[in-house]
């Protein structure tokens, strides 16, 4: 399986050690790149020649929100090729629905049970990793 | 002075004596003609009256009584008779008038005015026309107006109308339609609102359950049962928290978004419904009778009958359960019942169960908000709900829904 560098944007420490604990709970290679709000992303995201493979993006955030990143990362002509994968607690319709509009490779909910986190974050990983990714 | 001057100017004089004699013949003809035709125009004036006032007693009382205001003009304008309700909406003092109609129209609105005209004459009848007029008070109104044209012996001699001041009820209609799009506005703020707090608070218990996993799996072999149980029951709560912020959310839900009201089978639905809900063995759940099909929300009518299905299910205390569900064909409305042979309802709850928050039972799978989602959807299909309920026995859950 193909190690993926993820860009995790979120601003709860404990949803980042999730992710964390998760990977290397499961054993898996996978690179984690933390960013904690959309401005810290954007930064590390000006690096064009070290781009992650896929984002992991939560919603609610200080600052800029995770619907206004997206919003800047589809409107730059390379990022937008960057599979982002919303990860939230937010079933909100509407939200649901300007994230399709946008453009996202995925809307994950966060759910209660850490351990069917696990298994959610899992199968997200293997499906990312059996994918050909494009590289810019 | 010569003589041949003098003759000269009496020539003159004499031409001059000519002509001023033809143009008086001449003013003179033309006077005539003026006065006859003066004549006839007050002849057909007065035929016009007599004939407007022609109308039997009975429709002059009508003229008088009618609460809204009547005018009769000429093909020009010129206003020939008016009643009382005229009068005060066109604000004058009395009837004997000599106006045209066009005079009070609002300068912005002759052109649609001079239209609607030839629409009248063309057509014979004008019906809801809303045009600003300025009254002889200097009052702008928006009149309603409703007009056709008087027929003499086949040629359009004159014009009705009936003018309904509209000003008000304009005003109203606006202040309405703000009103309507400021409650849009702060139901959907609510909305948003509702969907921030839930995902605030429903956030750190997902911190909590992690930690909770975390410590657990950390300290494998150095917790004692005691504690084991204890964690189990933080997880529990976190479900039960969990639960009711979605209840919260899906109750401030009911009522907003309003869908599009679709016919729905109800037989389908709750039969697929039935299918997939969970249903321990000891208990049956039968539809009685055929569900019909109305009109409604199909989801909302879905979690009406599933809350009222699975709380019946889930009150039974005896070895052999049942729910039965059942129509019945009212004039207006279906009347539904779900009936059950669980513990039952003492009577001093029956209406304190329809309110948030008030479960009668504390439970894990129980937060007090599904009868009150009941409730607020049955409110959407403008049905009642009410019930019967022996304790010990069993309840049976009424309500009705709009056809």
């Amino acid at each position: 399986m193909k190690a993926l560098n993820i860009l995790l944007i979120e601003d709860d420490m404990i949803e980042v050690m999730k992710l964390n604990r998760t990977i290397s709970t499961l054993k898996l290679n996978h690179k984690l790149i933390e960013a904690n709000n959309g401005e810290e992303a954007l930064k590390i995201l000006e690096k064009k020649d070290e781009l992650p493979d896929i984002i992991l993006l939560d919603l609610n955030m200080p600052k800029i929100s995770g619907i206004e990143f997206l919003a800047i990362l589809k409107k730059d002509n390379v990022l937008k090729y960057l599979p982002t994968i919303i990860l939230t607690t937010s079933n909100n319709q509407k939200d649901l629905l300007e994230c399709y509009r946008l453009g996202i490779a995925g809307y994950v909910l966060k759910p209660l049970k850490y351990e069917e986190y696990t298994s959610k974050i899992e199968k997200l990983l293997a499906y990312w990793s059996i994918n050909e990714l494009k590289k810019v | 002075m010569s003589q041949d001057k003098i003759d000269m100017l009496q020539r003159a004089l004499a031409r001059e004596k000519a002509a001023r004699k033809q143009a008086e013949k001449i003013l003179e003809n033309k006077s005539a003609e003026l006065y006859d035709a003066k004549q006839k125009l007050e002849k057909s004036y007065s035929e016009l009256e007599t004939l407007l006032n022609k109308t039997d007693s009975q429709l002059q009382g009508v003229f008088e009584n009618i609460v809204d205001a009547y005018v009769i003009i000429d093909l020009t304008g010129n206003v020939l008779k008016m009643n009382d309700a005229a009068v005060g909406l066109l604000g004058f003092e009395d009837s004997n008038q000599d106006f045209n109609l066009i005079e009070m129209v609002h300068p912005n609105e002759l052109e649609r005015v001079a239209e609607s005209f030839k629409y009248l004459f063309n057509n014979g009848t004008l019906t809801d026309f809303n045009v600003i007029i300025i009254t002889r008070k200097k009052e702008e109104k928006l009149v309603h107006i409703n007009a056709s044209i008087i027929y003499d012996n086949g040629s359009p001699v004159a014009a009705q109308g009936i003018v309904r001041d509209v000003t008000e009820l304009k005003t109203l209609e606006i202040q309405k339609e703000k009103l309507l799009k400021k409650l849009e506005k702060s139901n959907d703020e609510l909305q948003e609102y509702a969907h921030i707090v839930s995902h605030d608070l429903k956030s750190p218990l997902r911190s909590i359950d992690a930690l909770v996993n975390w410590i657990k799996d950390d300290n494998k072999d150095k917790l004692d049962e005691v504690s084991l149980q204890n964690f189990k029951l933080i997880e529990t709560t976190l479900e039960k928290m969990e639960q009711l912020i979605s209840d919260v959310l899906s109750y401030s839900s009911v009522g907003t978004n309003e869908s599009e009201k679709v016919n729905v089978n109800l037989d389908e639905v709750i039969t697929d419904l039935i299918e997939i809900m969970y249903k321990p063995d000891h208990v049956t759940v039968e539809v009685l009778n055929k569900l019909p099909t109305l009109r409604g929300d199909k989801t909302k009518l879905q979690q009406l009958f599933q809350n009222l299905i699975s709380n019946a299910i889930k009150f039974i205390d005896k070895e052999k359960g049942f729910v039965k569900i059942n129509v019945e064909n009212l004039q207006t409305h279906y009347q539904f019942s779900i009936a059950d042979n669980g513990m039952g309802i003492e009577k001093k709850f029956h209406d304190k169960i329809f309110k948030i928050f008030h479960s009668l039972n504390k439970s894990k799978d129980s937060t007090g908000i599904g009868l009150s989602i009941v409730k607020k959807i049955i409110d959407l299909h403008e049905g009642e709900i009410w019930l019967e309920s022996e304790p010990g026995k069993g309840t049976t859950f009424f309500f009705t829904l709009k056809k």
